[in-house]
This record gives C-alpha cells, structure tokens and sequence, in this order.
C-alpha cells in the first residue's frame, strides 16, 4: 500500500480496528521522541502499542501524559522556548493514545500534534516553515500495514 | 531617594486624577472589597485586601492633595512613600492582582478600584518595581513585537499547519475585507487549532477575513505592566495594520487583556476613534449566530461548565453571547456558583501568570475555581481565553483534577459540518 497524501492516510487510519489504529498512532508519534526527553511520554506510547493494554494501565499513563502536556505549556507573557514547545505537542500527540478507543479524528489529530512538533523544532532552529513529518509519517504508517498484512 | 523612586513618586502624583481623588476621598474602610478578591479570599491574609494594595498611593494623594495631609507632611507625622515599601508593595500590586475587577464590582461606594492598581502599577513600574516576569514581556514587546517573542516566520509556520490540519487557505494581507483577525502569543505558540477554527468557521458563514503580517499580535503587555506609552504603541501596531488593509472590523482573540486593550481603551490611548470597530471574537460568534449563519451539527453530550473571563463579561459585560453559544453545542450546560458577571478569575490574569514567583499563591487562589467546579462536576470545561485556559489547567494537574479544558471558538467550529 502507498499513501501519498492526507487523504489516503487519513483514510488508512479510519479503516483500522480500536487497537490496530492506537497502535499505529502510537508508531507514528514515537517517531517525534526525539523532541522530548519526557519519560512520561515515551512510557505512555510504550503501553499504546501493547494491544493488550488494559483501561488500568491506560489511566495511569493518561495521567503521566497528561502531567507532560501541562509542564511544558508555554505560559503567557515568558518567552517562546519552541524546543520546549516540541515537547509540549508530543506530549499532545501521545495524549490521544493512551485513551482507550482511539477514533479516526483522533489518530488525525495526533499525528497534526507530532507535526506541529516537528514545525516547533524548524522554527527553533530558524529553518522557516518546511516540515518534512508529514511525509514521514506516510511512510510509518505504510510500514506498519505491510508488517500486518498477512497477520491473522 | 534613588532616581527611580523620584521617578516612581513622580508617576504616582501624575496619577492621582479627579476620580482618583474621589475614590480615596469617599473609600468607607468597610473591607467588602476583600470578600471580593480571591487572594484574600483563598489565604485569609488581610495584606491583599483590595485597597489596601494601594496604600502608598493612598499616601501620596494624602500628603499631595489634602490640607491635613500636606500639614502632617510638613510637621512629621506622615512619612513619605519609600524604594522599600514599594519593593514590598511589588507583591501586592502585581503577583496578587489580576486585574479581575471583582474589587470594583461590589464596592458600596462605587470606588473603581482596579482602575487605581492600574494606575499605581504605573509608578511601580516607573519606579522600577514591577517583576521580572512583565518586564521581559515587556522589552520583547518593544523589541520582537510580541511579549513571548513570536515573529511572523512562526506565525507563518502555523497558517501553513493550519492549513494542512484543515484543508482551508488562511488567507494574509488581503486588503479590503470584512474582518481583521488578531491572535494572542498564547494561541500562536499553545493553540493553533485557534487559527483552524477560525478559517473552518468563517468559511461556514461565508465572510472574508484576513491576517495581518504588521498586525497579528494583540495580547498587551503595555496595559498589564501599567505602562500606557507602550500600550499605546502595541494597540497601534493593530490600528496601522487594520487602516492599511481597509478592513471593517477587527476580531479580537481569545485574550482578555487583548480586547480591553483595543476595544475599550485602544481609542483614548491613540487619541481618535478608530476607523474600524472591534469585537472579541465571542461577539462575532454571537452575530453569526444570531444572523442564521453558523448551521452546526450534533449536541455534545456530556456536562459542559463555561469559566467567565474577567476581561471578557466584568469588565467588558459579555456575558450572553458565549451562553447562547454554548447552549447550541451542548445538551447539558451547567453554569458553576457566581458565573456571568460576578465570576472568579482563573487566578492568573492581568500578568499574574508571567509572575514565576508568584505561582504558590495563584496554586493557592485556584481553591475557589476549584470549589466552583466542585459544585457542579463538569465533563468538561469551555472557556474564551488562551492565558485562563493554561492557567486553569495548571490549577487542575495541581489538585489531580481530571477536567480537560477547551477552547469556545474550537468547541464551536468542531460543530460545523464538513464542506
């Protein structure tokens, strides 16, 4: 299968069952680790790709997710830390994996968070508007239904 | 004396003006106002009374303007204002003051006391005692433009996300159309959905809108240091860019002091009546609304609250239109004790939140949102205000209170059905 645009990948996303699209979404985002040094996050979407995850073990993660988020707001009137802000955002994107249904626009909007992420790091490193997540995210998303095929 | 608190004393006086005096003139010591702030309110601490905040100004318009006062002066018996004092009073002025104007909303004698604080927070800041926090927004506002540093290239980077979330060109010095759209730092660097929404929503009601490259930026650190020559500058930034591109109306985003700054005060600051008039984007919704044009689809069906923005309904009497917004949305809205007009304030307002040293005493404040959203158990909490929303999120990770908060324009345009 070849996603070449938003259309086709969002779509992708939408054909896939509860579990298959948390962790899809969940490779997708780890993808974006690297603008986080947040352990709360990476464990969170270390559990989303396990589909035998319970609700349990979700809520804790949402919870240490969801601590992330917040910490790495950036607050009115400070000065934008965009390297900072990244983090925010993949914490964002991990946010709607650890729900326990994951809908299509869900996935969608974790996916827009890690590249907003990625936007976050180019605007750090003064590299304009470019942003090449969305190009790589096809190709994740690609790896993974090819890993499924075949799979019962 | 040093040079600053010459400068700072100065100020003051220049301060003092006829409402002023009768303020000071006619204040009864009763302590309602007290009741009425949330930082006497949550520590019991008798030092953020309302009007106590402005004693040393109290002081001077004694020593100054009064013949009892100018003869205590004169004799002894009253000691003048000190770099000290102000330095202590710093804390009052600022960390424990957000501007809300519950203060001035219940005072029996009609003592517009947040509009004093804003007057005093001019001589502290001319007197060099204004925090670290607003300064720095304050230089980058002259500097950048913006008090959190956003240039365009990443305001740029966010109509080009924007974009690609939503499928909706955003369109960027179109001359000529109806409507100018300001954003805040805050929605720029936390919430670009904000910018989303608005391409979603006004592509549903068919209107023409625009940003500006010179005017994208509202939020005015100007107004919450208590400086009136930078405000003047920033409101005027939005005022060039509004009359460049001939528009009709400009938005004002989902900040509160954004939109006291240019809808009540912007005019007087600038000198002339604008050329174009302005609504906070809530009021535009409301007009939308009220036209037929917003056809929105599906009821949220969980229990929505709606946090007042102090800006927004106290001192700018919006109160209705997010009410009506919201009841097109939701099936079950609850209003939480003292919502509309007498609502708390977030607790992280007029600069507070930018105060790092005061972020224990805003934690401490938030137990009255806290109690607020206790009394009627929310799903889900709406508001119209990017700093209120990052404030009450940091208010509800404190207290491990699982609430997510969301933005209205957002919450509105997430109804709009698909083009």
């Amino acid at each position: 299968m070849r996603i070449t645009n938003d259309q086709e990948f969002k779509a992708a996303l939408a054909a896939l069952d509860n579990c298959s699209r948390r962790q899809a979404t969940a490779y997708l985002i780890r993808q974006a680790l690297d603008l986080t040094p947040d352990t709360r996050v990476r464990a969170g979407l270390d559990l989303a790709v396990r589909c035998d995850a319970n609700e349990a073990d979700l809520a804790v993660a949402a919870s240490g997710v969801n601590s992330a988020r917040v910490a790495t707001y950036t607050q009115c009137g400070h000065d934008a830390n965009w390297t900072c802000q990244a983090s925010h955002f993949v914490a964002r994107a991990a946010q709607e994996c650890v729900k326990p249904e994951i809908s299509a626009s869900g996935a969608w909007e974790a996916a827009m968070q890690a590249r907003m992420a990625r936007i976050c790091q180019a605007i750090a490193a003064g590299e304009g508007t470019s942003n090449r997540e969305a190009e790589a995210q096809y190709r994740a998303l690609e790896a993974y239904l090819n890993s499924k095929e075949g799979q019962p | 004396m040093s040079a600053s608190l010459d400068k700072g004393v100065r100020v003051l006086k220049e301060m003092i003006d006829a409402p002023i005096a009768s303020y000071f003139s006619s204040c009864v010591h009763c302590g309602i106002c007290a009741e009425a702030c949330l930082f006497y309110t949550e520590t019991g601490d008798p030092k953020y009374t309302p009007i106590h905040k402005l004693e040393p100004m109290r002081r001077i318009y004694e020593q100054e303007y009064t013949l009892l006062g100018r003869l205590a002066k004169r004799v002894g018996l009253s000691k003048a204002v000190t770099d000290a004092e102000l330095a202590e009073w710093q804390e009052l002025v600022y960390n424990s003051c957000t501007l809300c104007a519950r203060c001035s909303a219940v005072c029996p004698v009609g003592n517009d006391i947040v509009y004093m604080v804003r007057k005093m927070r001019e001589g502290m800041s001319a007197a060099g005692h204004s925090p670290e926090g607003i300064k720095g927004a304050v230089t980058r506002t002259i500097n950048i433009g913006s008090p959190m540093g956003v240039k365009l290239p990443a305001v740029k980077a966010q109509m080009k996300h924007a974009e690609a979330d939503y499928g909706i060109p955003i369109p960027l010095d179109q001359e000529g159309v109806e409507y100018l759209v300001t954003l805040s730092s805050m929605e720029i660097i936390n919430f670009p959905e904000y910018l989303g929404a608005i391409a979603k929503i006004m592509r549903h009601v068919g209107k023409t809108w625009t940003l500006s490259s010179e005017a994208f930026e509202a939020t005015n650190a100007g107004m919450q240091i208590g400086n009136s020559d930078l405000a003047r500058v920033i409101v005027s930034r939005v005022v060039a860019g509004a009359e460049k591109l001939k528009v009709k109306t400009v938005i004002s985003p989902e900040c509160g002091h954004a939109y006291t700054a240019l809808r009540w005060e912007g005019a007087n600051l600038i000198g002339r009546p604008f050329t174009f008039k302005v609504q906070h984007i809530v009021e535009v919704l409301e007009e939308f609304r009220a036209a037929g044009l917003l056809k929105l689809e599906g009821m949220a069906t969980d229990r929505l609250t709606f946090h007042d923005p102090c800006q927004l309904a106290r001192r700018g009497g919006v109160i209705q239109p997010q009410r009506n917004l919201m009841k097109m949305v939701a099936k079950d809205f609850v209003e939480m004790p003292d919502a509309g007009f007498m609502n708390w304030c977030c607790g992280g307002g007029g600069g507070a939140s930018s105060i790092e040293e005061g972020e224990e005493l805003r934690l401490e404040a938030f137990k009255r949102k806290k109690r607020q959203l206790e009394a009627v158990k929310p799903d889900r909490l709406v508001t119209a205000c990017a700093n209120c929303r990052i404030v009450l999120e940091e208010g509800l990770e404190h207290y491990k209170m699982n609430l997510p908060v969301v933005g209205l324009t957002e919450t509105i345009a997430e109804h709009i059905p698909d083009a």
